[in-house]
C-alpha cells in the first residue's frame, strides 16, 4: 500500500497561530472555526437551510459549494452569491458529494470560511482554452503579497483549485499556475457530473461556467496541511502507448495493438467487458522519478481508444497497478493528519474512481464512517490536483487545524532564523 | 517486466512488427521528438519529474524573498529613521535661539535655520544649501546691513573674515547699522567642516554700554569727591590745554571765584590771572610755564613756587597726564614757610650766642689759667725763696744748739728747730703741688724695684710707727712696676704716714698682689675710716677730716699730693672705707717685667739713671757723627775718646797711658776689612777690650767681618738705645 502525503505544506510551516485571544475564544466558543452545510440538491430552499448552518453568514470571508449535477446549479450559485454576500462564493459541480455522513449525492456541500481565520482571493479563469498565464502568475503573486501585507501575523497558506472536469485542460493549466503559486500548497479538484460526463461546471461570480477554473488563494491563522494519497502499487506490467491523440486525451494503440484490446488482453478480461469499474480496479499509472502517477482511463471509446482523464502521449510506458486494502489505507491517512492534532475540518477531493471501487467493493459505508469521523467533507472529482500536477485516482485535500498558543514564531521571525 | 507486450499467440511477424513500433514510440518519446499536440502530458510529466525540485527552489526563493523583504523593510525603516533625524535635527536647529550654519569640510553650506544671516532678510533667499563659504562671506561684506568699521571696504572686512575663519575657533561680534550687534562663533567639526553660531547679542551691548556709562559716571563722581577733598587746589587739562576739571580749593587758593572757572578755560587764562596775582618765586618764569604746558610729548614734573603780595605762598607741582593733558596742583606752604623762616632765624641767633659765649669763656679759661699759672709761679717763688731763710733759720738753730746748756732753754730751742723741720715739710709740700699743678713737673717712667723701695719707706716710718705703739708691716713682693720713683716714693710716703697718721691702734699693712694688668699695692689700716660722704672730699687740699688732729701732724695736703701725682703717672687711685673698721689705699701700678736681669726699659736714657762711669773709645771718622755720638754717651755719664781712625786712637792710648773699657768703631764699607783688622789689633793689644762695630755697609762682607772678630754689629743709622744697651752690658754693674 501506498501512501502519499502531500508535503507542500509541513505542520511545521502551517503551525496555526491566533490572531488575536479574543478571535481564539470566539473560535473555540462557536467549536468549531469553519462551518458547514449540507442541502438537499433538489430543495428549494437549499441556500436558505446553508445559510442557516453556516450562521452568521455575515462574518464569513468565503464560502465554497460542491454541488451536485442534479440541482439548479446555476439558480444555486445565483441566490447563494447574492444570500451569502458580501462573502465571496465559488463553487463547482460535483460526482457526488462527501458530507457529514461521509459518501453521499443530490446535495449541496457549503463550506465556510470565517474572516476571523481566513482571508481569500479569488483567480477566475473563464476560458481554460485562452487565457494569459502571465497574467495569471501575476495576479496571485499580487494576491498573496496582499494577504502577505494585510494578515501579515498568519502562517497558514492554501490554495484551492477547482476546474471544469471536461475540459482536458488540467495538466496545462496546473503547470501554468505552478509559478504564481510560491511555497503555497495547491489543490483542487475536476468538477464532475455525476457518472455522465456530459457537463461539469465551475461557480463563480453568481455563475455556473463550463471551460472555466477559479483559484481561491487562502490565508488562515489556523494550521494548513495539503494531503495527496493513493493505495495503489505497480505491478510489473508495463504497457506502451504507440498510438494516441493527446489534445484528446486518446490512446489509439498501446503495444501497438488497439488499445482497449490490449488493455484487456493484459488483464485477461474481454475488451468489451471493459467498465468503470474494471478502469477503477486495475489503474495504469506511470512511474517517474520513483513516483507513480495513476492515469486514470474514463472510458472504452466506440472506436475501441482508450479514454484518459489526464494527459497521455506517445511512448508513455503504462504500468498497471493494483490496489490496495482501501479502507486500511484510508484510516492510516486519516490517522495520519490526526496524528499531531486533531484538524478542525479536513476538505475532500476525492477521484470519483475511488467511489466507484468503493462501491464495487462493498466498502462505502466504512469509508464514509472514517470520512465523517475525521469530519472530511468535499466531493468526488474527475481528476485531483496537487501543487502544480493534474493526478487521477486519489484522495486529495487539506486538514485545517485550530490555531494553537503553542508556537509563537512568525514567519518573519523563521526568515531570520534561517537567515 | 516486458513479457506482457507481446501478445504469444501472434505470429512472429506480428510479434516483431508490433516490437519494432513499440521500440520506434519509446525512441521517439525518448528523444521528446513529439509534436505539439503532446505538450499537456510532457507539461504534467516536468511537473512530475521536478516537483519537489520546484518547490525546494520556490521554498529557497520565498526565503531568499522573506529576507529580502526583511531587508527592504529595515531599510526603509533606516530611511524612515535617517528622515526622522534629519527632521529632528532640522527641527532641533530651527529650535535654537541662535543663527546656526553647518558648512562641510568642502566649505559648502550644508544646512542653516532660518535665524542664520539674522538682520540680513535680503540675504535669506541666498543661504541654500550649497553656497560656499567664501560666497557667503562677500555676500554679507557687501550685505547694506553691515556697519563696516570706518576706513573698512567690504572687500577687506571678507579678506579678513576669511582670514579668520582658517582659525580652528573663532568668536567676534559683528556690528550691523540700528545699533544691532551679532556674535559670530565658529567651531570646527570633527569631519573638517564648519558650524557657524549667530547671536544677537544687542541687548548685551546695549547693557554693557549702559553698564559702562554708568560706571564713568560713578568714577566721575567718585574723581570729584576726592578732588574735593584733596587739601590742595587742582585743576586738569586736556591735551588742548583746555580746562577738564577743578576743585573749590582753587579759587580759594588763588582768589578766583569759582564761578570763573568754567570747563574748557584755557589754561593761558588762568596763567595770566596767576601773573597778576603771584611773583613766580625761584628759578622759573611765567613764560617758562608756558612752555611747559605747551610741549608735546612726555614732559618732565615741574615744582615751583608762587607768592602773593600778600605774603601767600603757593607750591605749584604740573605734571604729565597720561592722555596727554597735565593736571596742576596748589599747595599752601605759606605756614610751612614762615615756620622755616622761624627756624632758620632762630638758629642763626643761637649760633651767635654760642659763639660770643665761647669766647667769654676762652678768655675767662685764659684768665684763670694765667692765674694758675701765676699763682703756681708765686708758691714756687714763694716756696723757693721761703727756704733759703728756713734754711739759714735751722743753720742758725743748730749752730745754736751747742751752744746751749741742757735745761729749759734747749728745749725751746729743739722746739724751734722742730717747728722750722714742719715749716720745711710744709713748703716742700707746696712746692709739690705747685709742680704738679703747673703741668710742668717732669716724669720719668722707669721699671722700679717696688720691693727695695717699700723696704727704704718702712725704715722710714718704722720710728713713726713704734712711737704710736703701732704695728707697721711689708708683705715683700719680687715684682718691678713702671712708673717714676720719686712721684711713686713721695705717693707712697704720703699714703703711709696717711695711714699711721690716722690710725691710733692696731697697725697697717702695706702688700702688692698681682692683677690682670699689673700689680696693685695696698695699704691698709684699722683707723677710724671714712665716711662716705667724706671720700671724695680728703683728696682735695688742706682737708683734714680729724680737725683734733695737730698742726704737726700735717697741713692736709699729703692726700692732695697723692691724688695728683696719681693722675700725672697715670696710676688709678682708689679707697675702700669702712667707719670703725680702718681703710685700704690702692694704688694699680703697671708691671715692668723683672728689672734685675733685663735690659734697661726703653725710655731708660730718659730716665736719668747714671751708667757706670766707662771710658769709651769712639773711632769714628765722620767729624759732625764722632762729635753728635760723643755727646750722646757723655750725656750717659761716659767718658769718651773720640778718634778719626784706628791709628789715632792707638796713639791716644798711647798718650793718655791708660786703656779704654770699650770700644766703639765705625767701619766704612770701603775699607772694612782694614778697619776692622786694625780694631781687632786694636781689642787683640788692650784684651780684654769689648769692642762693637758700628755700620753703613749692610753686605754680607761687613756681616761677615762681625762674625770672623765675634763682635756686636750696629747698623746705620743708629739706634741709640742698642748703643747704650751695648754699653750697660759692658758695665761691671747692673743699673738699678
Amino acid at each position: 500500500m501506498t501512501t502519499r502525503s502531500a508535503t507542500a505544506a509541513a505542520p511545521v510551516s502551517g503551525t496555526p497561530r491566533a490572531a488575536n485571544p479574543s478571535l481564539s475564544s470566539l473560535a473555540a466558543a462557536s467549536g468549531q472555526i469553519v462551518r458547514t452545510g449540507f442541502a438537499p440538491a433538489h430543495a428549494p430552499d437549499a441556500v436558505d437551510q446553508l445559510a442557516q448552518a453556516l450562521h452568521p453568514v455575515a462574518d464569513l470571508d468565503l464560502v465554497v459549494l460542491f454541488v451536485s449535477p442534479e440541482a439548479d446549479v446555476a439558480q444555486v450559485i445565483a441566490s447563494a452569491t447574492e444570500r451569502f454576500g458580501p462573502a465571496q462564493v465559488v463553487g463547482c459541480t460535483t460526482a457526488g458529494e462527501i458530507g457529514a455522513t461521509g459518501y453521499t449525492d443530490g446535495e449541496i456541500i457549503a463550506i465556510g470560511l470565517p474572516r476571523s481565520h481566513f482571508a481569500s482571493r479569488i483567480l477566475r479563469i473563464e476560458d481554460l482554452s485562452a487565457y494569459d498565464p502571465q497574467a495569471m502568475i501575476d495576479a496571485m503573486i499580487q494576491n498573496r503579497t496582499e494577504m502577505t501585507r494585510t494578515h501579515s501575523e498568519w502562517a497558514g497558506e492554501f490554495a484551492l483549485l477547482m476546474v471544469d472536469g471536461l475540459s482536458m485542460r488540467e495538466d496545462t493549466l496546473t503547470a501554468d499556475l505552478a509559478p504564481g503559486l510560491g511555497p503555497v500548497p495547491l489543490f483542487g479538484g475536476s468538477a464532475g457530473d455525476g457518472t455522465d460526463f456530459a457537463s461539469t461546471h465551475v461557480l463563480f461570480d453568481g455563475n455556473a461556467r463550463q471551460n472555466a477554473a477559479v483559484v481561491v488563494q487562502v490565508r488562515s491563522s489556523c494550521g494548513i496541511r495539503v494531503f495527496n494519497t493513493d493505495h495503489l502499487r505497480p505491478t510489473q506490467q508495463r504497457m506502451v502507448v504507440t498510438g494516441a491523440n493527446p489534445a484528446q486525451r486518446q490512446v489509439h494503440e498501446i503495444n501497438a495493438e488497439p488499445a482497449a484490446r490490449e488493455y484487456a488482453r493484459l488483464l485477461g478480461k474481454d475488451p468489451e467487458q471493459l467498465t468503470s469499474f474494471t478502469f477503477a480496479a486495475h489503474p495504469v499509472v506511470v512511474r517517474i522519478g520513483g513516483k507513480h502517477h495513476v492515469r486514470a482511463i474514463r472510458k472504452v471509446a466506440d472506436n475501441g481508444d482508450l479514454m484518459f482523464f489526464s494527459a497521455i502521449d506517445e511512448g508513455v510506458v503504462l504500468t498497471l497497478a493494483q490496489s490496495q486494502d482501501m479502507v486500511g489505507h484510508l484510516s492510516t491517512a486519516l490517522s495520519d493528519l490526526t496524528r499531531q492534532q486533531t484538524p478542525d475540518i479536513i476538505l475532500t477531493c476525492d477521484c470519483v474512481l475511488r467511489r466507484i471501487e468503493a462501491q464495487q467493493k462493498q466498502l462505502s459505508p466504512q469509508i464514509s464512517a472514517l470520512l465523517a469521523s475525521h469530519r472530511a467533507v468535499g466531493f468526488c472529482t474527475y481528476g485531483e490536483q496537487v501543487n502544480s500536477m493534474h493526478v487521477n485516482q486519489t484522495l486529495t485535500g487539506v486538514a485545517i487545524y485550530p490555531p494553537t498558543e503553542l508556537t509563537t514564531t512568525t514567519a518573519e521571525e523563521k526568515a531570520w532564523s534561517r537567515a | 517486466m516486458v513479457q506482457g507486450l507481446i501478445d504469444p499467440r501472434d505470429t512472429l511477424e506480428r510479434q516483431n512488427e508490433k516490437l519494432l513500433k513499440i521500440a520506434a514510440t519509446l525512441m521517439r518519446r525518448v528523444e521528446q521528438d513529439t509534436d505539439s499536440s503532446g505538450l499537456a502530458y510532457a507539461q504534467f510529466e516536468r511537473a512530475a519529474l521536478l516537483e519537489e525540485e520546484v518547490r525546494n527552489r520556490t521554498r529557497d526563493l520565498e526565503r531568499t524573498l522573506d529576507l529580502l523583504n526583511l531587508s527592504n523593510a529595515k531599510l526603509a525603516e533606516a530611511n524612515r529613521e535617517t528622515e526622522a533625524a534629519r527632521a529632528n535635527l532640522t527641527n532641533a536647529i530651527e529650535a535654537v535661539q541662535e543663527g546656526f550654519a553647518l558648512f562641510n569640510a568642502q566649505d559648502v553650506l550644508v544646512m542653516c535655520n532660518s535665524r542664520f544671516g539674522m538682520h540680513m532678510p535680503d540675504l535669506r533667499d541666498q543661504l541654500q544649501p550649497g553656497l560656499r563659504f567664501d560666497a557667503y562671506v562677500t555676500l554679507v561684506s557687501q550685505n547694506p546691513a553691515l556697519a563696516l568699521p570706518p576706513g573698512t571696504t567690504a572687500a577687506d572686512w571678507a579678506l579678513r573674515r576669511m582670514t579668520r575663519h582658517q582659525d580652528r575657533s573663532v568668536m567676534f561680534n559683528v556690528r550691523l547699522h540700528g545699533d544691532l550687534w551679532m556674535q559670530i562663533s565658529e567651531h570646527r567639526t570633527p569631519d573638517g567642516g564648519t558650524v557657524i553660531l549667530q547671536t544677537d547679542v544687542t541687548d548685551i551691548m546695549r547693557l554693557q554700554h549702559q553698564e559702562r556709562e554708568r560706571l564713568l559716571d560713578d568714577q566721575a563722581r567718585l574723581i570729584r569727591a576726592t578732588l574735593e577733598h584733596l587739601n590742595q587746589g587742582v585743576c586738569i587739562f586736556d591735551t588742548q590745554r583746555r580746562l577738564l576739571g577743578w576743585n573749590r580749593l582753587l579759587g580759594d587758593l588763588l582768589a578766583i571765584p569759582v564761578g570763573r572757572f568754567r570747563l574748557g578755560s584755557r589754561f593761558e587764562t588762568i596763567l595770566i590771572r596767576l601773573r597778576e596775582d603771584f611773583d613766580f618765586a625761584g628759578n622759573i618764569t611765567a613764560n617758562e610755564v608756558e612752555t611747559w604746558a605747551k610741549q608735546d610729548g612726555h614732559r618732565p614734573a615741574l615744582t615751583f613756587d608762587i607768592q602773593n603780595p600778600a605774603g601767600r605762598v603757593l607750591t605749584v607741582f604740573m605734571q604729565d597726564m597720561p592722555d596727554g593733558g597735565f593736571v596742576i596742583s596748589f599747595t599752601d606752604v605759606t605756614q610751612e614757610r614762615q615756620s622755616a623762616r622761624a627756624m632758620s632765624e632762630a638758629k642763626e641767633t643761637l649760633e651767635q650766642r654760642v659763639l660770643e659765649r665761647t669766647l667769654e669763656l676762652e678768655d675767662a679759661l685764659a684768665e684763670a689759667e694765667r692765674a694758675n699759672a701765676s699763682k703756681s709761679r708765686f708758691v714756687a717763688a714763694a716756696s723757693h725763696d721761703l727756704l733759703q731763710p728756713l734754711s739759714a733759720a735751722k743753720l742758725f738753730v743748730s749752730a745754736l744748739d751747742g751752744e746751749l746748756p741742757t735745761g729749759a732753754p734747749r728745749d725751746t730751742l729743739q722746739k724751734a728747730a722742730n717747728a722750722l723741720d714742719s715749716v720745711e715739710t710744709l713748703l716742700e709740700a707746696l712746692l709739690d703741688i705747685s709742680r704738679l699743678d703747673s703741668g710742668r713737673a717732669q716724669v720719668h717712667l722707669a721699671p722700679v724695684d717696688l720691693n727695695h723701695l717699700l723696704q727704704q719707706l718702712m725704715e722710714e716710718m718704722r720710728p713713726m710707727a713704734e712711737s704710736k705703739g703701732l704695728r707697721l708691716r711689708l708683705r715683700p713682693t719680687d715684682h718691678a712696676v713702671l712708673s717714676d720713683i720719686t712721684y711713686l716714693r713721695r705717693i707712697l710716703q704720703n699714703l703711709l704716714s696717711n695711714a699711721l697718721r690716722h690710725t691710733q691702734t692696731g697697725g697697717v699693712l702695706v702688700g702688692a698682689r698681682a692683677t690682670r694688668n699689673g700689680l696693685r699695692l695696698e695699704i691698709w689700716d684699722t683707723g677710724s675710716g671714712i665716711a662716705e660722704a667724706d671720700q671724695t672730699r680728703i683728696f682735695g687740699e688742706f682737708q683734714r677730716l680729724n680737725a683734733t688732729a695737730s698742726a704737726a701732724d700735717g697741713m692736709g695736703l699729703g692726700l692732695a699730693i697723692v691724688d695728683r701725682a696719681c693722675a700725672l703717672l697715670g696710676h688709678p687711685l682708689s679707697l675702700r672705707s669702712r667707719l670703725g673698721r680702718g681703710t685700704v689705699f690702692a694704688v694699680d701700678l703697671p708691671r715692668a717685667g723683672n728689672p734685675q736681669p733685663s735690659p734697661p726699659p726703653r725710655h731708660a736714657e730718659r730716665s736719668g739713671e747714671p751708667l757706670s762711669k766707662l771710658i769709651v773709645l769712639l773711632v769714628e771718622a765722620d767729624t759732625d757723627l764722632r762729635e753728635a755720638l760723643s755727646l750722646t754717651m757723655e750725656q750717659w755719664g761716659m767718658d769718651v775718646l773720640a778718634c778719626a781712625n784706628p791709628a789715632e786712637a792707638q796713639s791716644l792710648i798711647d798718650e793718655i797711658g791708660l786703656p779704654p773699657d770699650v770700644m766703639v768703631a765705625d767701619i766704612p764699607p770701603t775699607e772694612c776689612p782694614a778697619t776692622a783688622r786694625a780694631m781687632a789689633a786694636l781689642q787683640d793689644k788692650h784684651a780684654p777690650l769689648p769692642l762693637c762695630l758700628i755700620s753703613a755697609g749692610r753686605g754680607p762682607q761687613t756681616q761677615a767681618v762681625a762674625r770672623q772678630l765675634n763682635v756686636p754689629l750696629l747698623a746705620k743709622p743708629l739706634n741709640p738705645e742698642h748703643l747704650r744697651r751695648f754699653l750697660v752690658a759692658q758695665s761691671p754693674r747692673a743699673i738699678p
